[in-house]
């Protein structure tokens, strides 16, 4: 087995963790949900499978502890004590989510090919413990079970012909289960219940295997004896035992006797006493010394055996409750992330590859109808090509939205506030890059909106609010780009606050009232700011906002910041939909090439020195349409050397990002292309306004501008 | 080659049995997520052989192991148990199991109770 193991680890991680994150999301509804047995269930059932499969894999601790909720969730479910009034399921979440986070670190250590040697003992015994609370606070329940245990059914197994036939022999049987086999009781029932089929009689000790849970150790020790009446060969009975699996041994003879007439229905252990043959006689007494009160040995119809099985057959029915978000994917497969990497890599280079050739200096001023004809084919291809391989990366917020329902529901427990999480559009898809960049900057915001943003309870009834605060988590698609807001409706950012914070960093030099709102909830981003003078657990130690920032700007993102003082605050995520591939405006400096992505260009113009204006520093701006914008010249921004250096000559490209516009000023425009995103080496990361680079149709190389960074440089 | 169906709700538990069963020479026809899909394969398929697991979503092994029984009254049906289940094993095996693994289960037992039943 050792050797097989290896290749299943992939697939026990991938399985549990996925199972881990939808037992954590069962949780948390089954907080709110006012039945919980379905959720009951379902947590049930998963901790069931975690514990098997933890098990196979020699994770023992975590299969323990896994067995030790399944054994709390199987009381709930059973008891059903949820139900009795001033039940603190809290407390039991509580220790499940522990547990949760248990796995999940180990599950961690194990991917990271670390031995999962964590240590959950303590939390065993605290699940163990609460169990045992419940059971009993709970004795009548306990009762009732125990009262039901006694009532079950007793299971008969016996002729279906009463009268022996002369043909019919007995035989004596004695069988050794193999050691380890497990559930040795059970085994003994699996024999009986297929000698039955070729037996008209099968009586056995110890009688009490379905009732007695010693009986198990008895029959590993002792044996279990069978008495089988059948007309069928000793031959043909050794076959029979043969086939049955987990025998370490057994003996078969004959039996001394034949017996006829042995027409006998015993509905009642006391009856048994009287009319059972001799041998089964002595088994009874051996088995109500020994310590049965139940024992019985009882013969019965078919008919009635029939009954019991319906009726059990419907004790199932009722207990198989419908499971919670069943995802049925038979028409799916996985597949290594870094396979779909390279499949995109590989795209990307082939929206290359198709640029170099329809695009080759060789064709100029070619007359090629039919290459071109065909070439416009294979862009098509390309691009659907290119699209299919997208949308294969695309994935759903909604496990990464879901996660943000633990952090809320753990931080208002421990600050004493309380929050409402509302989840808005978790099914748009975006990258997975982005999934696994997001994940980080929504937590710390939504920390942020709950430990900054919502107010106490008290202060928020005296300004006239619903106590309880509320944070909206929305996503949403608008044309390329995916949209994330974080909205809480709490105390909202002060702007006089934020500009004395940032003011005594010397992050502005500027007056409160030269500044417009987004500028200064702008500085919140910056390093070190922080206007929150109490450090806690989750926020305010003034690191976050600026990584928040970074993590979004790795995707490309923008962040913007909206605030109403006493009303709340909106924090707007724009991510493109897409890393990897993009439209964009090729421009010439000098020698150089540029990539300004086509979203961001409003216009492209050319001015004449009429228009452009120069303020007290020496910036120029140009006048279009009354408004002033700063021109940004790209030759002596990044020191490019170019002949064109009079504004009237090159080129003035118009340029947006988060409702801001300046000018660039460029040599000449190349032409609109798509074009691949490659990150910069990590020897020249973090060069302003840039996002990375890409190669040309030509071969050469082209650095993409990022605009918002642009206009950072500017501004600061 | 014995053609063998794995019913179990877990894709790992799957994958093991595949595992043991491939290289001990069981072929494995299908495999099964919960007790209707085993229902349905189980017709489809007519294996000589099923794991059946007992804990799982839809309909549990139990339910799955009579309607194939009523099916074919010859289906031979292995549980998958865990330990504890000692009740759910008794109710399979009234229903019609042939006999049952205990998880977490040794490769020599799978192949000795799927070689002999």
């Amino acid at each position: 087995m050792s050797s097989n193991r290896e290749p299943m680890l992939d697939l026990y991680i991938f399985e549990t963790t996925q199972q881990i994150e939808k037992l954590e999301q069962t949780v948390l509804d089954s907080e709110q949900a006012t039945d919980m047995q379905v959720s009951i269930n379902e947590i049930f059932r998963i901790m069931h499978t975690i514990k098997g499969n933890s098990a196979m894999m020699l994770f023992n601790n975590i299969s323990e502890l896994a067995h030790s909720m399944e054994d709390l969730f199987d009381h709930l479910r059973e008891t059903k004590c949820w139900m009795h009034q001033g039940f603190d399921y809290i407390k039991i979440s509580d220790l499940v989510l522990e547990g949760i986070d248990f796995i999940k670190g180990e599950l961690d250590k194990i991917n990271n090919n670390q031995s999962a040697d964590g240590d959950a003992a303590s939390l065993i015994g605290r699940i163990r413990k609460l169990l045992e609370e419940n059971k009993s606070d709970n004795p009548s329940s306990e009762q009732q079970k125990e009262e039901k245990k006694r009532k079950k059914p007793k299971y008969y197994i016996s002729s279906q012909k009463g009268v022996l036939e002369d043909s019919e022999t007995t035989y004596d049987a004695l069988v050794f289960f193999e050691e380890g086999c497990e559930m040795e009781d059970i085994r003994a029932f699996t024999l009986v219940h297929s000698v039955k089929e070729i037996a008209s009689e099968v009586k056995y000790h110890p009688e009490d295997i379905l009732e007695n849970s010693e009986s198990k150790e008895y029959i590993i020790k002792n044996g279990f004896k069978l008495t089988i009446t059948s007309s069928q060969s000793i031959e043909e009975v050794r076959e029979l035992f043969n086939r049955t699996p987990f025998l370490r041994s057994f003996d078969i003879e004959k039996a001394g006797m034949k017996k006829k007439e042995q027409r006998r229905i015993i509905l009642d252990d006391n009856e048994l006493e009287d009319k059972a043959p001799e041998q089964a006689d002595e088994y009874i007494k051996q088995s109500s010394d020994a310590k049965s009160n139940e024992g019985f040995e009882v013969k019965e119809d078919v008919s009635k055996i029939e009954a019991v099985k319906t009726a059990e057959a419907e004790v199932n029915v009722s207990r198989s409750a419908p499971s919670v978000g069943q995802a049925v994917s038979s028409a799916m497969i996985s597949v290594n992330v870094s396979k779909l990497d390279q499949l995109l890599d590989l795209v990307g280079e082939l929206v290359i590859s198709e640029a170099m050739v329809t695009r080759n200096p060789d064709l100029a001023g070619l007359q090629l109808d039919s290459f071109y004809k065909s070439a416009r084919q294979l862009r098509k291809i390309t691009n659907e090509l290119q699209d299919i391989a997208m949308s294969i990366r695309m994935v759903s917020l909604a496990p990464t939205f879901s996660k943000m329902n633990r952090l809320v529901r753990d931080m208002s427990k421990k600050i004493g506030k309380q929050v409402n999480l509302e989840l808005v559009g978790q099914d748009t898809e975006v990258d997975k890059n982005i999934i696994e960049n997001i994940g980080d900057p929504l937590m710390h915001l939504i920390r942020n909106a709950i430990d900054h943003g919502i107010e106490t309870m008290e202060e928020r009834l005296q300004a006239g609010k619903s106590p309880t605060g509320s944070i909206t988590l929305e996503a949403r698609n608008s044309g390329g780009d995916v949209w994330i807001e974080v909205k809480d409706d709490g105390r909202g950012l002060s702007r006089e606050k934020i500009y004395n914070k940032a003011f005594e960093h010397g992050l502005t030099a500027k007056r409160l009232e030269e500044l417009s709102d987004r500028e200064i909830f702008s500085f919140i981003f910056l390093p070190g700011f922080s206007t929150k003078e109490k450090v806690t657990e989750f926020s305010g130690r003034g690191v976050g906002m600026d990584v928040v920032q970074k993590n979004i700007e790795k995707v490309r993102g923008t962040i913007q910041v909206e605030s109403t003082l006493g009303k709340g605050t909106t924090i707007a995520i724009k991510i493109p939909l897409t890393l990897s591939i993009i439209d964009g405006m090729t421009i010439k400096v000098g020698e150089s090439r540029y990539t300004i992505p086509i979203t961001s260009i409003k216009e492209s113009l050319r001015i004449s020195n009429e228009q452009v204006v120069k303020d007290l520093s020496g910036n120029e701006m140009i006048i279009l349409r009354g408004e002033s914008l700063p021109i940004i010249r790209l030759h002596k921004l990044y020191s490019v050397n170019t002949l064109i250096e009079d504004l009237q000559e090159g080129i003035i490209i118009v340029v947006e990002s988060e409702n801001k516009t300046v000018c660039l000023f460029v040599d000449e425009l190349i032409g609109e292309q798509q074009v691949v995103v490659k990150t910069l080496p990590n020897y020249v990361k973090n060069v302003r306004g840039v996002a990375g680079c890409t190669i040309l149709g030509d071969g050469g190389i082209s650095l993409i501008l990022n605009i918002q960074g642009l206009m950072n440089t500017q501004s600061a | 080659m014995k053609k063998v169906l794995i019913v179990d709700d877990a894709a790992f538990m799957r994958g093991s049995l595949k595992m043991i069963l491939q290289s001990n020479g069981f072929e494995v026809i299908g495999e099964a997520e919960n007790g209707l899909e085993a229902i349905k394969k189980y017709k489809e398929l007519q294996p000589d052989l099923v794991t059946m697991d007992i804990t799982m979503p839809e309909m549990d092994g139990i339910e799955a192991v009579k309607a194939i029984k009523q099916f074919d009254d010859k289906a031979k049906i292995v549980m998958i148990s865990a330990m504890g289940q000692e009740n759910k094993v008794k109710d399979a095996v009234i229903a019609g199991a042939k006999s049952f693994i205990v998880k977490p289960f040794k490769q020599e037992f799978v192949i000795e109770t799927l070689s002999k039943i």
